[in-house]
């Protein structure tokens, strides 16, 4: 309960920061709109070329990416941090919020909020009404499979990142992992070949950010729900197991930072 | 890269094969692969120079450079050549390096490589004008970024970064064959996979017209800037 009342006040919180320069905020949904829709113009041409690939077509490709992009918008709006925590850590400006009575990884990861995630979010709802055919009444099934996907993507960051604690400098690591991580997430699963398919529902969870949340959109499966239900709450444990273990190693960066 | 050419190494071949033909739009399997190599390459070698043009506006540290004897548009193209043209390099290096075991052949000709380069070269100029002129738009307006992430994304879709303009609808390619994008990445990609000299000979002239076009513009927009410089710092 604290945990949910930290994230709603940093979540104001930053939003009210963002639209003090309103301008620049609008700005950067529009722009980050456009760039995701031009992303579209390929499959779009590929489509018109070979309607099916693979048993996917036009639309599950929009729905799949309408998820992804919802996901990655959320992840990045409300978990800001989330990107940055492996730099965080080798800079020693974790040692703030060590010293505050709120929990020190949900804390670091709501402190930030990435303004352009806002015009992901927007895309993605957009996409997705657009792909559906104006399937309105599927919108909370959408917002639940968006919040999963965006949660495995913050866990596996929180993992990654926590990789600072025992490499120091992980932060081009962690950048790298993440990219491929959204990169494999926005192709249907079904063009790999079999080994690296193994990959994307394990070591890379490119298949729960993407490819299972938009199958559960394009042909309901409880045991796909039940799937969703049990990986991703463990993959938010693990990577919280993951962070305190780092944790014990670390030690102060003596850096004295100020926030406003 | 690597990421990106294994993805669409694997989405082309699972293409090609749901298609059931070996040609699609007139490219081979090996033909795109190797499309895509070239597309990366000019794409990843693109100029940086807009970021660099619009915090010089901002600091005022522009008005310094007014006093230096060389043009300070020639000067910031040269600057983006300099440093476009070795990135040019490692990145068609690596590329190769990353395709060619794996694909075993070369799907493209040495006329080829030579009209590549050629063009490639030329195409490469012509983005350095195109992003002086994008950083000088911060003489009115304060935040280029979206300006640029436009371009960009016009540079990957309608100048055929991911898919060759061969496969466009033709109501579509009739409108991409005149703007500019096509010029810097699809013309020099595909003349190396697909070398033809009635091709080449057009495009290059399309690219040099293209390339005064934006030098008379560019030189417009410096002069009004200049103006506009004065004004506000005296």
């Amino acid at each position: 309960m604290q945990h949910l009342q930290l994230i709603l006040t940093y979540l104001r919180h930053n939003l009210m920061s963002a639209m003090a320069y309103r301008g620049a905020f609008f700005l950067q949904i529009v722009g980050m709109i456009l760039n995701n829709a031009m992303f579209l113009f390929f499959w779009w041409v590929l489509f018109s070329r070979i309607p099916v690939i693979r048993g996917w077509d036009l639309s599950q490709v929009l729905l799949l990416f309408a998820v992804v992009a919802t996901g990655f918008g959320i992840a990045n709006a409300v978990f800001g941090n989330a990107l940055r925590l492996a730099r965080i850590i080798a800079t020693g400006q974790l040692d703030y919020y060590l010293s505050l009575p709120a929990d020190p990884l949900l804390h670091v990861l709501v402190s930030r909020m990435s303004l352009s995630a806002w015009g992901d979010i927007v895309f993605g709802v957009s996409l997705f009404l657009l792909a559906s055919g104006l399937a309105v009444v599927k919108l909370p099934l959408f917002f639940f499979l968006g919040l999963a996907s965006a949660m495995v993507y913050v866990a596996f960051a929180v993992l990654v990142g926590s990789l600072a604690f025992w490499i120091g400098n992980a932060e081009h690591l962690a950048n790298q992992v993440l990219i491929s991580l959204i990169t494999l997430a926005i192709y249907p699963v079904d063009v790999f070949p079999s080994a690296v398919r193994l990959l994307l529902y394990t070591l890379i969870p490119a298949a729960f950010v993407g490819a299972i949340p938009a199958g559960i959109l394009t042909g309901f499966s409880w045991s796909q729900v039940l799937l969703l239900l049990i990986v991703v709450p463990l993959m938010v444990l693990g990577a919280r197991l993951v962070f305190n273990l780092g944790l014990r190693r670390y030690s102060s960066g003596n850096l004295i930072v100020t926030r406003g | 890269m690597a990421i990106f050419m294994a993805v669409f190494m694997a989405l082309w071949s699972t293409a090609f094969k749901t298609s059931g033909s070996d040609v699609i739009s007139g490219f081979s399997f090996r033909m795109m692969i190797w499309y895509l190599i070239m597309t990366e390459t000019v794409v990843l070698s693109t100029s940086r120079i807009f970021l660099d043009i619009s915090e010089s506006v901002k600091s005022g540290e522009l008005a310094y450079s007014l006093v230096r004897p060389i043009s300070y548009p020639i000067l910031q193209v040269m600057q983006s050549l300099g440093n476009s043209l070795p990135r040019f390099l490692t990145n068609l290096i690596t590329g190769v390096a990353v395709v060619w075991p794996i694909l075993g052949a070369v799907a493209g000709s040495f006329e080829g490589l030579c009209a590549f380069l050629v063009l490639a070269f030329l195409g490469l100029l012509l983005d350095a004008l195109i992003a002086l002129l994008i950083g000088l738009t911060a003489f009115w307006i304060e935040d280029v970024t979206p300006v640029s992430w436009i371009y960009q994304k016009l540079l990957f879709t309608v100048g055929g970064m991911f898919v060759p303009l061969d496969l466009f609808p033709a109501w579509l390619r009739s409108i991409v064959d005149y703007l500019p994008f096509r010029l810097i990445v699809y013309a020099p990609a595909k003349m190396f996979v697909a070398f033809s000299l009635g091709s080449f000979c057009a495009a290059l002239l399309q690219v040099c017209i293209y390339v005064v076009v934006f030098s008379v513009v560019l030189l417009a927009v410096w002069q009004a800037a200049k103006r506009r410089m004065v004004i506000q710092g005296g």
